[in-house]
């Protein structure tokens, strides 16, 4: 090597052993240590339940063992189930009650509050407050709103020598009142979104329709909401994967009853699989979940990835 | 601290795409070296594959004999100036300089040293203390270069330094740069498209385009003898003219002629000359104004430039072929006029279709 | 003539606008005072006659009694236990791996990423069953660990913390290459001081969620000592009718939502940034 650089040096640059060109952007195993830590409980925790979950929906499990493989039995059960039938229902009957208002009125919100007075940062704030509240609170709250004699709503009819609506045992009204509850803590999500795309239209549109002499509601209509036509979208769909989890409000005010009318699937699923512990049916009923979460999933995927066709 | 870089056969691809093709170039010590071309010509990445944050396909660079390219960015002796300045933005100005030679563990006396010392030939240190954020863009500029000082590089590399800059600003840094050029005695590599900065700082320009180097010269051989078409029409404001023109080799010199039967007698040997038809170039300055008739061509005045200096006469041939001539600065030319065109023969060249150049003999 | 005539359809138009979102606000605040007045009355007095919340005389008794049960402070300081154990592992994985992501390469990268967005869409309750099972195994139910650890798994952070990296010019980490500092060097002295912003949004998220989740406490911590504050203010209020009185309750919602709500006041932006962010991803 030495005598090789003494006599010619530009010959070992040619001739020797070449060695690997410096690359900073080349795969490298070591920089994987930067992503194992997570990965490890991503693996763990998140990848392999769901795996496992899948195998249980198969079995006939309980807390201790995972016994005999039984096939799509746990999902037969299920299709006979009258009581899982009545909460897919529920389940869909919930998400119909809440999801549309809460679009609407979070549209309605964010176009009455989207501007920059104090009194609208005021009521920005007011209407997202409730969505920081635990759920524990907020049915706290919305029971003694509905319960009959003391509660908020009996004294108002009472003012007007009124009875007021049975909201949590009236087996009609009883999902209903839960959706009250529901729209009341969930509504700062859908304001806020809607107020972020209303924010990013170019105000120079607007300017360009007061010159053009197009009134609130022309405005409105022809520039506004075509503008956050994908935010809508958008919306509805993840206040469908939201909704579609429903548990604590109806867990706590109504414990799924009268008569199962306001058991969600996730309640079905607590009931089966840490109630009854029949874990192979509860987890084939969450696999039924997934499934359906998933398919709202992907629709919000291709929802957001088309960002870039429509603007 | 200075060094000599060599450049050997150097290639690189992104994916499907070549953009430098087998690239050779030897830079000397203490030169001011700029890299011309458009966008997209690979000038970017060819100074990025020198400070090793491009890896080098094929080929290989070694600044003082010995091959750096296998080295790490940190390892290789060199400071560049990002075109953004990449200034740390939660660190002072002085911690901005510091950790580069804190991390190759230098004495915390030295740094202060060199900071002050760096300091007080950018004029700032009264800006030591502040943080990016709370400097104006020309202040950012200093720091970025106050930062490769510190580092006491073999090498400068400076990444398009002068774009984020305002006009005024920028005349003023680049005859700091030039200054700091002849203070340091360091080499430096410059990388721009901008044929100004090109021509007033550099003592060579390699004038890049599509994946090659088209010439390698000082700025007036850059200027003066084109290497092809690209150069000539590339370096140089207004763009050189070009009009295509069939030879008559008849003589010991070729005459060009144009299509409606102008023609000019150029200096350029007929027997280094194969073929009959080249594109004719010219300068706007080797184009002078005389009365109509008197010149090798007659033309209709479209527009008038007034440099003040000088006046740019753009006049229109009888086959609708536009000339940029040059006039005095209190040119009493109008639009409209007609006027004669005298092309000056000794400075004219001809190309052929791959863009090759022939100029005169050198005088 | 028209032209009044469309003023006042203005002014009209924006009196109804004005009326409905008061309607709103009321409707927004109406039950909290309710709660806050109840929490404030005697039990006795109350179910006597239930319009008394108007009027004097009001008491701060049911607040003593709330903060004299013992399991209201075990739940609080288990809260902060699980809440700050998950936000700050949450934030060292998320940044390490959102730098990871972002910043190098590694074999496998991009289909790793994937992996892990897909894991944005899957809802809790579909590994729910097995990890239940899995920590039933590993005796973590009834511990810390057991509340803490299920967090971590979430890819939300990775997801944000990756963004913000991208958004970092990549020229910084160039200069700090050719500075001779080592990517660890880079990703500590470098960018992370940058991503100060994002580690806000991310923490307050993450231990705002952590403090508010309710049905991974349910089913791990059984044990009444283990309770997290949003489980067990659950478990008093199952005995709603005969507990110890509808404003004793009313104190305990005051009490737990009351913190939540000023820390919501201070840090507002962060949590709508979040809140919004987790919801588009």
């Amino acid at each position: 090597m030495v005598d090789r650089l003494a006599t010619s040096p530009t010959a070992t640059l040619a001739v020797g052993v070449r060695a690997p060109t410096a690359d900073i952007y080349a795969p490298q195993w070591r920089n994987f240590i930067f992503v194992a830590p997570f990965l490890f409980f991503f693996t763990t925790l998140l990848l392999f339940p769901l795996l496992w979950g899948m195998w249980l929906s198969f079995h006939k499990a309980d807390t201790f063992s995972s016994g005999n493989f039984v096939g799509l039995g746990n999902y037969a059960r299920l299709y006979h189930d009258k009581v899982f039938l009545q909460s897919i229902w529920n389940t869909f009957y919930f998400a119909l009650l809440t999801v549309p208002t809460l679009a609407l009125i979070g549209l309605f919100l964010a176009l009455c509050l989207n501007r920059r007075t104090r009194t609208a940062a005021v009521l920005r704030t007011l209407f997202f407050s409730s969505s920081v509240l635990s759920v524990t609170i907020v049915t706290l709250i919305w029971r003694i709103v509905f319960i009959p004699n003391v509660g908020l709503l009996s004294t108002i009819y009472g003012w007007f020598g009124a009875t007021a609506p049975a909201f949590i045992s009236d087996p009609s009204l009883a999902m209903i009142g839960i959706a009250i509850a529901t729209i009341w803590w969930c509504i700062g999500l859908p304001m806020m979104l809607f107020l972020s795309a209303l924010q990013q239209i170019p105000q120079d549109i607007y300017e360009a329709a007061a010159l053009d002499n197009a009134n609130r509601w022309q405005t409105l209509r022809s520039i506004t909401l075509p503008s956050i036509k994908r935010t809508f979208i958008l919306v509805i769909i993840i206040q469908i994967v939201l909704q579609f989890q429903l548990f604590g409000q109806a867990w706590l005010m109504t414990r799924g009853g009268p008569n199962n009318l306001t058991k969600p699937i996730v309640l079905y699923i607590y009931d089966t699989a840490f109630r009854r512990w029949d874990l192979g049916l509860g987890a084939a009923a969450s696999e039924i979940l997934f499934i359906l979460i998933l398919v709202a999933a992907m629709a919000q995927y291709l929802v957001t990835r088309s960002r870039g066709d429509q603007a | 601290m200075t060094a000599d870089i060599e450049i050997r056969n150097v290639s690189k691809q992104f994916g499907a795409m070549t953009v430098l093709d087998h690239l050779s170039l030897s830079i000397r010590a203490r030169e001011f070296i700029v890299f011309l071309g458009p966008s997209g010509c690979g000038k970017s990445t060819l100074l990025r594959m020198i400070a090793g944050l491009e890896a080098v396909d094929s080929g290989e660079i070694a600044i003082n004999n010995e091959r750096i390219d296998h080295l790490p960015p940190g390892k290789r002796g060199i400071a560049m100036v990002f075109q953004s300045y990449a200034l740390y933005p939660h660190m002072t100005v002085r911690d901005n300089m510091a950790f580069g030679l804190a991390n190759i563990g230098v004495p915390g006396k030295v740094i202060e040293a060199r900071i002050n010392e760096a300091a007080r030939i950018l004029e700032m240190p009264h800006l030591l203390d502040r943080k990016p954020g709370q400097l104006s863009g020309g202040q950012r500029q200093r720091v970025a270069i106050g930062r490769a000082i510190v580092k006491e590089p073999k090498a400068f590399l400076f990444d398009e330094p002068l774009s984020n800059l305002d006009a005024a600003l920028r005349t003023r840094t680049r005859i700091e740069l030039a200054q700091l050029h002849q203070r340091l005695q360091s080499t430096m590599i410059f990388v721009t498209h901008d044929q100004v900065e090109a021509m007033t700082l550099a003592d060579r320009i390699v004038v890049m385009n599509n994946r090659k180097i088209d010439q390698i010269g000082t700025p007036m051989e850059i200027y003066e003898r084109p290497a092809t078409k690209f150069v000539a029409g590339f370096v140089g404001a207004p763009a050189m003219n070009f009009v295509d023109a069939t030879l008559d080799r008849s003589g010991k010199n070729a005459t060009a002629r144009f299509a409606d039967g102008i023609s000019v007698q150029t200096e350029i040997a007929s027997s280094q000359l194969t073929d009959d038809n080249y594109t004719f170039g010219i300068r706007s300055e080797d184009v002078r104004i005389v009365a109509a008739g008197q010149g090798n061509a007659d033309g209709v005045v479209d527009v008038l430039e007034r440099l003040g200096e000088r006046t740019l006469i753009y006049a229109r041939l009888g086959d609708g072929q536009q000339i940029v001539g040059s006039d005095a600065g209190n040119s009493r030319v109008a639009v409209g006029d007609r006027i004669g065109l005298a092309f000056d023969g000794q400075k004219s060249h001809l190309f052929n279709e791959t863009g090759r150049a022939w100029h005169a003999r050198e005088a | 003539m028209s032209a009044t005539a469309s003023i006042e359809g203005r002014a009209f138009g924006d009196h109804l606008l004005l009326a409905l979102v008061i309607l709103l606000s009321i409707v927004m605040i109406a039950p909290v005072l309710w709660v806050i007045g109840l929490s404030l009355k005697d039990n006795t007095e109350l179910m006597a006659d239930p319009n008394s919340v108007f009027h004097a005389p009001y008491t701060l008794k049911n607040y003593i009694n709330t903060v004299g049960t013992s399991s209201v402070f075990i739940w609080v300081r288990n809260s902060i236990i699980v809440s700050g154990g998950l936000t700050l592992g949450t934030l060292i994985l998320s940044s390490l791996a959102g730098y990871g992501f972002a910043r190098l390469n590694f074999p496998g990268r991009d289909v790793l990423f994937v992996i892990v967005l897909f894991g944005l869409a899957v809802p809790e309750q579909a590994v729910l069953v097995a990890r239940h099972q899995i920590f039933s195994m590993l005796k973590f139910h009834n511990t810390y660990q057991g509340l803490i650890l299920p967090g971590l798994s979430a890819p939300f952070g990775v997801f944000l913390m990756t963004q913000y990296f991208k958004a970092i010019p990549k020229e910084l980490d160039e200069a700090a290459m050719l500075d001779n500092a080592s990517r660890l060097r880079i990703f500590w002295k470098v960018l992370l001081p940058l991503t100060l912003p994002a580690q806000a949004t991310l923490g307050i998220f993450t231990f705002l969620g952590a403090w508010n989740d309710y049905f991974w406490p349910l089913i791990s911590a059984t044990r009444k000592d283990m309770f997290t504050l949003t489980v067990g203010m659950a478990s008093t209020q199952t005995n709603f009718a005969q507990s110890e009185g509808i404003g004793f309750l009313m104190a305990q919602a005051v009490f737990a939502g009351a913190p939540i709500l000023i820390v919501y006041l201070f840090f507002q932006k962060y949590i709508v940034t979040a809140v919004s962010g987790a919801a588009v991803r």
